[in-house]
């Protein structure tokens, strides 16, 4: 048996962004002993990366706001796929959770009579996003963080210990949610640090790992993004739902290439900023679909008009949602009326003056002045399309963020499907965060509660052992053998070919061992691959042919990854820690594929070339990702067989009432006659 | 531009204009390594690279730890200067290696990288953050009120927040505590971030223990230490007037006035 470190608590947060660390904040308050495990330090999650601003309806800035307004712009958002009891239940609590943040501390930019301000965004028919010049995302987690400093200081008064009741395990990955029978029983995880396993036993375990970007090369994700949630979800029995739908922000950095991917805020376009193509034309009202040609400006003087007065003028097509956004800049490129660096040019210096531009928008002055030389206030940004979140996740009950099949797991945050339909729109994410997060520590919370002990699960032995043996695998990775080492290096060159220098190498590196006993693959060749595929075969627009070699890459892969080695001990090592992560990277890429391939429509996040039109017949219905082959059996021989199998659902009908927020026209749109008529 | 053979994306054309490689120039780069597994001893480790001079010293170290070596250690997370996970000591400088270009720094000599200074360190740049956290959780870092929670939000004039708006800009990366000399000789001093981390909730017009804060800066470990050599204020990665912010608490402590 292997000696691991056991831990016991009531409740378990995997993830500590905005998701994690409000849910720990409830179970806690719920009176529960709590852990939260992160990859990073206390305090780096992803979520301070988000610049515009959390979405709710407070009607600070415009009174005609309410939750039904912010509902309805949701579901358009989502082009009607949303799961519509999640809509309804973030936007009506999404203002108690912004002034709740605020009593805890947050700093907000304000109105002149004080108020929290709103700022314009995307889809949002009004002012909305209570924000913090642009670094919202980053004063959320610091609020939230210190919400928990003066928790564990209550504590320190109370008991004696800071971490009576809520623990932060930092540095920290979990591999496994390990199982009772049917039920949770806790997590298997390692520290980074040490390299150290250890087992946190607890009836109830939240996931709040965030999204899957780091599967795609150009990303504005951080390196944590590797789909762990998703992942762990599946291998526990827990389904994904959406997993086809991933959003490309439409204005990420394309220059200098390193900082490729890196975000520029939807904020500069609320705030005025345009976008143009090489012949220097605002192009977006050439783009504006035929479901919202009602609700944009046809002209620049109209769409000019609607910053100061938006009542009686219509919005400009740049804040169109970001899917219709991303395919617009996609389609001018490809016209050959691109930027110098493959993108378009996002200009707010002729827009606003200079002094104004570094007020609202001071660390995209900064970012564009340190990393791309550019003064944004004398001279345009040149952005591009970036992979930036996924739609997809955990198949989730609306009301208490449970996982489906799995007692005892919960979801929260990006890492939970549904909310978004088929694309999300700006806003929507940091309070979805703040009102799931909070549902899920609740509900966490009473599971655990509800619980005698001795109904509390216990992990076995056997377990642990099975979950360290799965971790330790890089150390002792089996080299290829015989003929079949010849066979992987012709498949890595073909990849090099079509994906750059990275395959290329891998092929290089196994067809020299000359057909015998091929060396370790490297984790960072094989990631690099995994990238390179995702973005070229399953990116923002897609092809049936393109995804089905993206299906057998992913399958070459995920063979390859058999035998990624590492060098080295367990201490802090971080080629060790990416080959655990490719594991979690290639069940969630090949979610996204399968499922990309099978849904022949384009809707939000998922843009078929070879199926161009949205189908009402595509709208109610979900696809769910489940694990095919047992977790003992993952990494399966057989590479045409797939970890993932597919089956269709029907989503349940929307609340009459509900529906009733709609006018008629706008409904036929995206509903069927027989929607229609019940 | 061509995008004939993957017409999907215009990732095609970029990666064309990556690969050609006229611009590119052969950088040195000197770091700090240590594995206590191996040696008690820290050592220079030289590894020369083909670089672009718009790389940033992250690109570097990504580079030889994807094609190089794959043991070498340092802490990154969303690289591009908001998490404040990658500080570093470059060039004798702490900064952040995600916003730290090559042609900044000098690139036609080597380039030195080592952890930042002050804390321990557990393996090549990665130091023990632990007492830089506990400083600033000795400050308590969160809004302290009296009296019942407002349904809404406390209201606060634009005048009030601007107040102290350049201390919430901190991302506790730790490069000005750990570029002071005060620190580096006595660990036990609070350091220039949290002390801009009390100045945040101080100067809040919402919150109400600034007394309380005030005395915890007053003991023998706190402001009074700050030998104002700016050497924060020229580290702060975000530009905030870190000298200043500790003159004004220590100005606070005699007058009373926040």
């Amino acid at each position: 048996m292997t000696a691991v470190e056991r831990h016991n608590y009531d409740v378990v947060v995997v993830g500590a962004g905005g998701a994690g660390l409000r849910a720990a904040i409830e179970a806690r308050g719920q009176g529960l002993r709590t852990a939260v495990i992160c990859k990073s330090l206390f305090g780096k999650a992803h979520t301070v990366m988000a610049e515009g601003g959390i979405a709710a309806s407070m009607g600070n800035s415009n009174p005609h706001d309410n939750w039904q307004t912010h509902f309805r712009d949701t579901l358009r958002g989502g082009k009607f796929l949303n799961q519509w009891r999640m809509a309804e239940l973030h936007a009506q609590e999404a203002p108690e959770r912004v002034w709740e943040l605020e009593t805890w501390g947050a700093l907000f930019d304000r109105t002149k009579d004080g108020r929290i301000a709103q700022r314009n965004f995307g889809g949002h028919e009004y002012a909305r996003l209570a924000h913090v010049g642009d670094r919202t995302g980053l004063e959320l987690i610091r609020t939230l963080q210190q919400r928990i400093v003066a928790l564990q200081q209550e504590d320190f008064a109370d008991a004696g210990d800071f971490e009576a009741r809520l623990r932060v395990f930092q540095e920290c990955t979990v591999t496994r949610v390990l199982k009772d029978g049917e039920r949770v029983a806790g997590v298997f995880g390692y520290e980074r640090e040490s390299g150290r396993f250890f087992v946190i036993e607890a009836p109830a375990v939240v996931l709040a790992t965030g999204g899957i970007g780091k599967s795609f090369k150009v990303t504005s994700n951080s390196w944590e993004y590797t789909g762990d949630g998703h992942a762990l979800a599946l291998l526990a029995g827990a389904p994904l739902i959406n997993m086809e739908f991933v959003q490309f922000h439409p204005t990420g950095m394309v220059w200098p290439p390193s900082v490729k991917g890196i975000l520029v805020t939807e904020g500069v376009r609320g705030d005025g900023g345009v976008l143009r193509n090489s012949d220097g034309k605002r192009f977006m009202f050439d783009y504006v679909p035929e479901v919202f040609k009602d609700k944009y400006a046809t002209s620049e003087e109209e769409a000019d008009g609607w910053y100061a007065d938006p009542d009686t003028h219509r919005r400009p097509p740049e804040l169109l949602p970001r899917d219709e956004v991303a395919r617009a800049i996609n389609s001018e490129v490809k016209a050959g009326r691109g930027s110098p660096h493959g993108g378009v040019f996002l200009d707010i210096a002729s827009r606003l003056p200079a002094q104004e531009i570094q007020r609202r928008l001071p660390s995209m002055h900064h970012q564009f002045r340190e990393l791309a030389d550019v003064d944004i206030t004398a001279e345009p940004m040149e952005v591009g399309p970036t992979c930036h979140y996924v739609m997809g996740g955990v198949d989730v009950d609306p009301d208490t963020a449970a996982a489906g099949g799995v007692p005892g797991l919960f979801a929260a945050g990006e890492v939970a499907g549904g909310m978004h339909g088929s694309n999300r729109l700006g806003g929507n994410s940091l309070s979805d965060l703040l009102v799931f997060g909070r549902r899920a520590g609740l509900h966490a919370a009473r599971y655990a509660q509800a619980l005698t002990a001795s109904q509390r699960p216990a992990v076995a032995d056997a377990q642990v052992d099975a979950a360290a043996a799965e971790a330790l695998r890089p150390f002792s990775a089996e080299p290829a053998e015989g003929t079949d080492g010849a066979a992987p290096a012709a498949v890595g060159a073909a990849g090099g070919a079509a994906g750059g220098a990275a395959g290329g190498a891998a092929g290089g590196a196994a067809g020299g061992a000359g057909g015998a006993v091929a060396p370790p693959e490297n984790p960072y060749t094989l990631h690099q691959e995994l990238q390179q595929t995702m973005n070229d075969l399953v990116g923002i627009i897609r092809k049936e042919q393109e995804m089905e070699e993206a299906l057998t890459r992913l399958a070459d892969l995920r063979t390859r990854s058999r035998r990624a080695g590492v060098e080295g001990h367990r201490q802090f090592n971080p080629g060790w820690h990416l080959a655990i992560d490719l594991r979690n990277m290639l069940l969630v890429s090949e979610c996204v594929a399968r499922a990309a391939l099978e849904r022949t429509e384009s809707r939000g996040g998922h843009t078929r070339d070879d199926h161009p039109q949205m189908d009402r017949r595509w709208r109610g219905v979900n696809l769910v990702c489940e694990l095919a082959s047992p977790p003992d059996q993952l990494a399966a021989q057989d590479p045409a067989a797939g970890q993932i199998t597919l089956r269709r659902r029907d989503m349940p009908p929307i609340r009459a009432d509900l529906l009733d927020l709609f006018e008629k026209d706008e409904l036929r749109k995206y509903l069927t006659d027989e929607e229609l008529g019940q | 531009m061509s995008t004939a053979t993957v017409d999907n994306n215009h990732s095609a054309a970029l990666d064309a204009a990556e690969s050609t490689d006229a611009h590119l120039i052969t950088v040195t780069l000197r770091v700090r390594r240590y594995n206590p597994e191996v040696s008690d001893q820290a050592s220079w480790v030289d590894y020369k690279l083909e670089m672009d001079p718009k790389e940033r010293v992250l690109d570097a170290l990504h580079k030889i730890k994807w094609e190089i070596d794959g043991t070498l250690t340092f802490r990154r997370s969303c690289a591009h200067g908001i998490c404040g996970s990658d500080a570093m000591r470059i060039n004798g400088r702490n900064r952040l290696a995600c916003k730290t270009l090559l042609k900044d720094i000098n690139p036609e000599k080597p380039i030195t990288v080592e952890p930042i200074k002050g804390l321990a360190v557990l393996k090549d740049l990665v130091v023990d953050m632990e007492p830089f956290f506990q400083a600033y959780r000795d400050v308590m870092p969160f809004l302290i009120t009296k009296g019942n929670e407002p349904t809404r939000e406390r209201l606060q004039s634009s005048e009030d927040r601007e107040r102290f708006d350049d201390t919430t800009k901190c991302i506790l990366c730790a490069a000005c505590t750990s570029s002071c000399p005060v620190f580096w000789n006595d660990g036990q001093y609070f350091g220039p971030a949290a002390i801009v981390n009390a100045h945040r909730f101080i100067f809040d017009s919402r919150d109400e223990a600034a007394e309380q804060r005030l005395e915890i800066l007053n003991d023998r470990d706190g402001v009074w230490r700050c030998r104002t050599t700016f050497n924060c204020t020229d580290a702060c990665p975000r530009g905030i007037e870190v000298t200043k912010a500790i003159q004004e608490v220590k100005r606070a402590l005699i007058t009373r006035r926040f």
